[in-house]
């Protein structure tokens, strides 16, 4: 048992440190690729499959947890005479945590599966190895293109999702739940501030960069066969699935702590 | 049979003790080679023997666990990435399973390598060079082509013309012919005597496939669980005495594996219908 303990731990430690080392390339890569026009229609291409076409399904997102919110809210407010301002609710949580995580959970699941499978599939009929044979880093050529339109589509879909999302809150409360509108609006915008829309926003540069870097890795390190590239995308989403929710805690607590330090000064501000 | 060992020097390629581990097993034992310039060399050996792994080793695609590789006297094995794309614009390989750029056309994966190592300002040129090495594989015309819908023998041949499109100074083959038709085969084995002639290129092809190996090998090296079991022209291998390259180049199986298959299992025993499992 011990044994099979150790072989875990080396093994733990060797993926991440494989890992760590296809982080950092790629994102090295990528920086470097920003200043070089050849690449700029590759680019463009990613940009296009991973944001474009991820719209309509974001923007889905957003709406129905801003509809479920709106209904879900609405009777232990009204009990307390308080559904005047569930605005304050639906949209400080759509903007700061549910709009951000969960449209990073859809794009994990559509663009990181695609990506896995894509590049999984190049691995297994070695087409990555033949970039690679003919000079080319396949970092550079398939990796870079890919992070680098994810992280920065991904706050950009987030902004979809949170508007949507505020939409669909402020439908269901106002025509639904007959809710006074001027009430909802002023409310909402006396509770919701810069810093909660910013901080959302934040977050998609390090969602977006962590979906592709995962799915990236686990396409580039699949096994042979179907089962392979099938198992890597398992991998991927689940990978991806759990280092949003990691990284959301951990924002959540440091911006917070930088939050209340400037508390105190916000109004010189 | 002894042999001298090998200088960095004594040909374009050489591998020096190379040796390749993989969790605990090994694949190459010890491999000390010297590939001729100019010449054809054909490794062949049995599946598994590690035949593909020694080529990878040859393009630095896998790095040795122990050994040293050159190519034109200096080592390649231990160089990093930006390094090595320089020395790999003079090899050219040709992959097994062809592995052409599926999102790409042919016209498009042939271009691959000159537009990822020159600014390409003059596209006529450029054309005329797709142009020029599709006629050489006889397949000019295809240019707009999608990899999904030629078939296996026609991939194989857009393959070689990409392997070629910078005019190497090595071609790697692995398997060249493993999987097509014994015609479409044997206008793989032509086109690879062709090249040689015409790039003035050294070749090296990995390959089980015995026909071929005679047809186009100058020189022929068989490995066999790693190691080195014989090295010389045609003839030599022809009359080899090891039992294990008589068994090969027939197609024999051997004394060993008929009595494992015979100890399979026997006819009463493995004759199960499906109505014995109700």
């Amino acid at each position: 048992m011990i044994e099979q303990l150790g072989q875990n731990v080396i093994k733990t430690i060797g993926n991440t440190g494989r890992f760590s080392r296809f982080a950092w390339a790629a994102h090295g890569t990528m920086a470097r690729t920003l200043f070089k026009p050849k690449t700029y229609p590759r680019i463009l291409t990613q940009m296009y499959a991973i944001g474009v076409l991820s719209v309509p399904v974001v923007m889905a997102t957003g709406a129905f947890v801003g509809m479920i919110l709106a209904l879900q809210s609405y009777d232990q407010l009204a009990h307390m005479g308080l559904e005047e301002r569930m605005g304050v609710l639906i949209n400080k949580a759509v903007i700061r945590e549910l709009g951000p995580v969960l449209a990073a959970i859809m794009l994990a699941g559509r663009v990181g599966g695609a990506l896995t499978a894509e590049l999984g599939t190049m691995n297994v009929t070695e087409q990555i190895s033949a970039v690679e044979s003919m000079g080319t880093d396949p970092i550079r050529y398939l990796v870079a293109p890919r992070v680098l339109a994810c992280l920065l589509l991904t706050p950009l879909l987030i902004i979809y999702a949170d508007l949507v999302g505020i939409l669909g809150g402020f439908v269901v409360s106002v025509f639904q739940l007959k809710i006074n509108a001027g009430a909802y609006w002023s409310y909402s915008a006396s509770g919701v501030e810069m810093w909660d829309i910013t901080t959302g926003i934040l977050k998609g540069f390090f969602f977006g960069g962590a979906i592709a870097t995962i799915s990236c890795y686990k396409g580039f390190n699949c096994r042979e066969g179907a089962q392979g590239v099938g198992e890597a995308c398992t991998e991927a989403f689940v990978g991806s699935f759990m280092m949003i929710l990691v990284l959301n805690y951990i924002f959540t607590v440091v911006f917070d702590a930088i939050y209340k330090s400037f508390w105190t000064v916000k109004p010189l501000l | 049979m002894t042999r001298k060992s090998v200088q960095s020097d004594d040909g374009i390629l050489v591998t020096r003790h190379l040796t390749k581990r993989y969790n605990g097993g090994v694949v190459l034992d010890n491999i000390s080679l010297a590939i001729e310039e100019g010449k054809t060399t054909v490794i062949i050996g049995p599946s598994g023997c590690g035949k593909t792994v020694f080529m990878k080793h040859l393009i630095a695609l896998e790095r040795p666990t122990a050994g040293k590789v050159f190519f034109q006297g200096k080592r390649i094995d231990d160089l990093d990435e930006q390094q090595l794309a320089k020395i790999r614009t003079k090899y050219g390989f040709c992959f097994q399973m062809s592995a052409l750029f599926d999102s790409l056309t042919v016209y498009e994966n042939i271009t691959f390598p000159a537009r990822q190592h020159y600014r390409i300002t003059n596209d006529k040129a450029l054309d005329e060079m797709v142009k020029q090495k599709l006629a050489l594989v006889g397949m000019d015309g295809f240019q707009n082509y999608y990899p999904a819908s030629l078939s296996g023998g026609q991939k194989k041949r857009v393959a070689l013309a990409r392997a070629i499109a910078l005019n190497p100074e090595i071609i790697l083959y692995d398997e060249p012919t493993t999987g097509l038709d014994p015609i479409t085969s044997d206008v793989i084995n032509e086109l690879v005597m062709k090249l040689k002639e015409e790039m003035q290129a050294t070749s090296v092809v990995v390959t089980h496939d015995m026909k071929s190996a005679y047809k186009v090998g100058d020189r022929i090296v068989m490995l066999h669980n790693g190691r080195i079991i014989a090295d010389g022209d045609a003839e030599f291998i022809r009359h080899h005495p090891h039992d294990v390259v008589q068994q090969f180049i027939h197609g024999r199986v051997g004394e060993a594996e008929l009595a494992a298959l015979r100890l399979g299992g026997t006819r009463f025993e493995t004759q199960f219908t499906p109505e014995d499992f109700k």
